[in-house]
């Protein structure tokens, strides 16, 4: 059983006068223990498509089973159960609690887990150490480097041992040095059996994930090995592919206006 | 060194600054100009830290400090009159069980009246002697029968003069009419009555003032302009009711107060009727004066039975007008110190938009976050009821120190504080908090 499974999923925003699509016609299967880089122009959908799996928001039509349970109808309170469950967050701009220490950021989770303190102390330490963070566990946001920051961030998002690794942008607040090191740890966590999906605008990071996704205008137009769907850019595809596409969006479009 | 410290204050300092200081120069030695010099230096660091401290104080705990402030007058203010009105509900019921609550008192007005029919009494006759001897030779039930008359007199001895005191005139049934008790001596008899004695009773503030030490039994006071009189006795200290002293008085016959004050003053007879029987007492004095009075049986009463039930009416009234104030105070600071924590609650949610998303994102539910804002207008809400109990305390004792009522926090009074405020914080605390909760994770993680 696949762990995502996205089946015409359609996310429209309502602007009031307009209805803006986000996502028109979504189709993915993500098995366990895969590292996908969803890749695409900022306004392509990703961001929607990343909030759609991360269970922060929810489709508007079509069906997103994890782990086999379908999310799509679930509560709020339901999904925060999901988040808190399933899924560990790793976000552009890091969103730690500034108040918080980093080993109170890492607990977070653990915390509305329910788990008892001594327990959620033990498995925030071990999270930080896996990061490579033990001697800063006391240390504020404010006193981290935005590496480190990045590092507490993927601690928490660790700390529950979710089945997805969800991160968005993680590299995008980072020098390319630093940037590179928190890819490493990825590659590192993926090798490690975790299962990752990357959001990412930058074609060379998707390029050397395993597989990546390509999104355009809310669809899918690529998906395969990470260097093959990077280096067809738009420029690239070849007839067929263009004509497949305008097929596609036209489906959607027809879809949409039954 | 004196040099230096002529030197010392900056050149924008005004000019009667130096002068000052030149004035000091001039008078003071090197070592203590060191030492001055010295404390200044150490309250322009001290200025400078506290410069840096109230820097540091963010703005939401400066707002939360003042709503803080809000809450706890609003509750100070609210146990101040609880407190105050207890103290007087206290002392009035002490008062009115020194009255007795089986004596009539016949008298030209009517207890308790307020307002429009003062004009209706005011215009009866007074009730006077006549009116007495007709109550003590045709009544049979009362027990005692005391007339009662009184104005404010100096009392003098020795030349040394007490103003504003009680001067009382009454008859032999005083103290079975009233319950006071005589320490020393003797009281006012019948034959002293008859003659008009010029014998008197002195109250225990009047023998403070002028017979330290000395026994005054035998003794002459004057009283008023020109009455001399013989102590023959000294009541026993009865304390304060309305935070009034009742020990400042001298009771003398009603006869020679008649003669020292005149007898244009109406009188209140004092009628104690036997235990169980008030009201055939009541029944039968009535009667009484109607009959001394002349009054055909069509025609109104020109004159009012009183009991201090109907006193105590209209002090209940009165009672009840401070207890709406009190709770029309405590409804306003409610209000106000409600909004205060609505408003620091409304800025708390918006600065940790990002906070919430970070914490939905992680797992946690609406209830959750409402209950974290909930806790936190609590949390607030009770440091003021708090800071507000241990104000109106402090401001209990001082009252009770400086002031004739007898003022103290109820711990009754103090848990309502309590509770009050932890309420107040919640009524206040839960629009605040269903908006933090209602927050859509993904629009509180953008929110910059």
């Amino acid at each position: 059983m696949a762990l995502i499974e996205l089946e015409h999923i359609v996310k429209t925003y309502d602007l009031g006068l307009s209805k803006v699509p986000a996502l028109r016609d979504i189709h993915a299967r993500i098995e366990r223990g895969e590292f996908v880089a969803i890749v695409g122009q900022s306004g392509s959908g990703k961001s929607t498509l990343m909030n759609i799996i991360g269970c922060l928001d929810v489709p508007t039509a079509g069906i997103y089973r994890l782990s086999g349970r379908d999310v799509s109808t679930l509560s709020d309170d339901q999904l925060a159960d999901v988040r808190n469950l399933e899924i560990g967050f790793v976000f552009q701009s890091f969103q730690l609690l500034p108040r918080a220490s980093a080993l109170e950021n890492v607990e977070l989770p653990l915390v509305y887990r329910g788990v008892a303190k001594k327990e959620r102390r033990d498995r925030a330490v071990e999270a930080l150490a896996t990061v490579g963070l033990e001697d800063r566990m006391k240390h504020k946001p404010a006193e981290l480097s935005g590496g480190q920051r990045q590092r507490v961030a993927i601690a928490r998002a660790l700390v529950t041992q979710p089945s997805l690794l969800l991160a968005d942008e993680p590299t995008g607040n980072l020098d390319s040095r630093t940037g590179e090191e928190i890819f490493h740890l990825f590659l590192d966590l993926h090798a490690g059996g975790n299962t990752i999906v990357l959001v990412t605008h930058e074609p060379k990071l998707a390029a050397r994930c395993p597989r990546a996704v390509r999104l355009v205008d809310g669809l899918v137009i690529a998906d395969g090995p990470g260097r093959e769907v990077a280096a067809a850019n738009a420029e690239a595809l070849g007839a067929e592919a263009l004509a497949q596409f305008q097929a596609a969006e036209r489906a959607a479009q027809a879809g949409a206006r039954p | 060194m004196s040099e230096v410290a002529l030197q010392a204050p900056p050149l924008e300092a005004p000019a009667w600054t130096v002068r000052l200081r030149r004035g000091w120069t001039g008078r003071l030695d090197d070592l203590r100009l060191a030492l001055d010099s010295l404390s200044s230096h150490k309250l322009r660091s001290g200025l400078t830290l506290l410069g840096i401290v109230i820097g540091v104080f963010t703005v939401v705990a400066m707002r939360a400090l003042l709503t803080i402030s809000g809450i706890a007058i609003g509750i100070m203010t609210v146990i101040l009159i609880f407190m105050v009105q207890s103290g007087m509900s206290a002392s009035f019921a002490r008062q009115l069980s020194t009255l007795g609550p089986n004596t009539l008192f016949v008298h030209k007005w009517k207890w308790g009246v307020s307002g429009s029919d003062w004009w209706k009494y005011k215009n009866r006759p007074h009730v006077t002697m006549l009116d007495l001897r007709a109550l003590q030779q045709n009544t049979t039930l009362p027990v005692a029968i005391a007339p009662l008359v009184n104005t404010l007199a100096t009392v003098s001895h020795a030349g040394k003069d007490v103003k504003g005191v009680d001067v009382r005139g009454t008859t032999d049934g005083y103290l079975d009419a009233t319950g006071w008790q005589i320490r020393r001596g003797r009281f006012i008899t019948a034959l002293d009555q008859e003659i008009g004695a010029n014998a008197c009773i002195i109250g225990a503030d009047i023998e403070d003032a002028f017979f330290k030490g000395q026994e005054p039994l035998g003794q002459q006071v004057r009283v008023g302009p020109n009455m001399r009189c013989d102590i023959v006795g000294i009541f026993a200290r009865k304390g304060n009711a309305f935070g009034q002293t009742q020990d400042l008085r001298v009771v003398l016959p009603l006869s020679s107060f008649i003669r020292t004050f005149g007898s244009k003053r109406g009188l209140v007879v004092a009628v104690v009727a036997p235990e169980g029987k008030v009201r055939e007492t009541e029944g039968e004095v009535t009667a009484v004066m109607r009959n001394a009075r002349h009054l055909a049986p069509d025609q109104e009463e020109n004159f009012s039975v009183n009991r201090q039930d109907k006193l105590l009416e209209g002090f209940e009234q009165m009672m009840k007008a401070t207890n709406i104030t009190g709770i029309l105070v405590g409804i306003i600071t409610a209000i106000v110190a409600g909004i205060g924590i609505m408003n620091i609650l409304l800025v708390s949610v918006k600065e940790r938009t990002r906070e919430i998303g970070i914490r939905r994102a992680v797992g946690a539910r609406r209830a959750t976050i409402l209950w974290q804002f909930l806790c936190e207008a609590v949390m607030v809400a009770l440091v003021g009821g708090a800071v507000g109990i241990a104000l109106a305390s402090g401001a209990a004792s001082i009252i009770d120190l400086i002031s004739p009522l007898p003022a103290r926090v109820d711990p009754r009074v103090m848990l309502g504080g309590v509770i009050g405020s932890a309420v107040l914080g919640v009524g206040f605390g839960l629009w605040p908090a269903l908006t933090a909760a209602m927050l859509q994770p993904v629009e509180a993680l953008r929110y910059e």
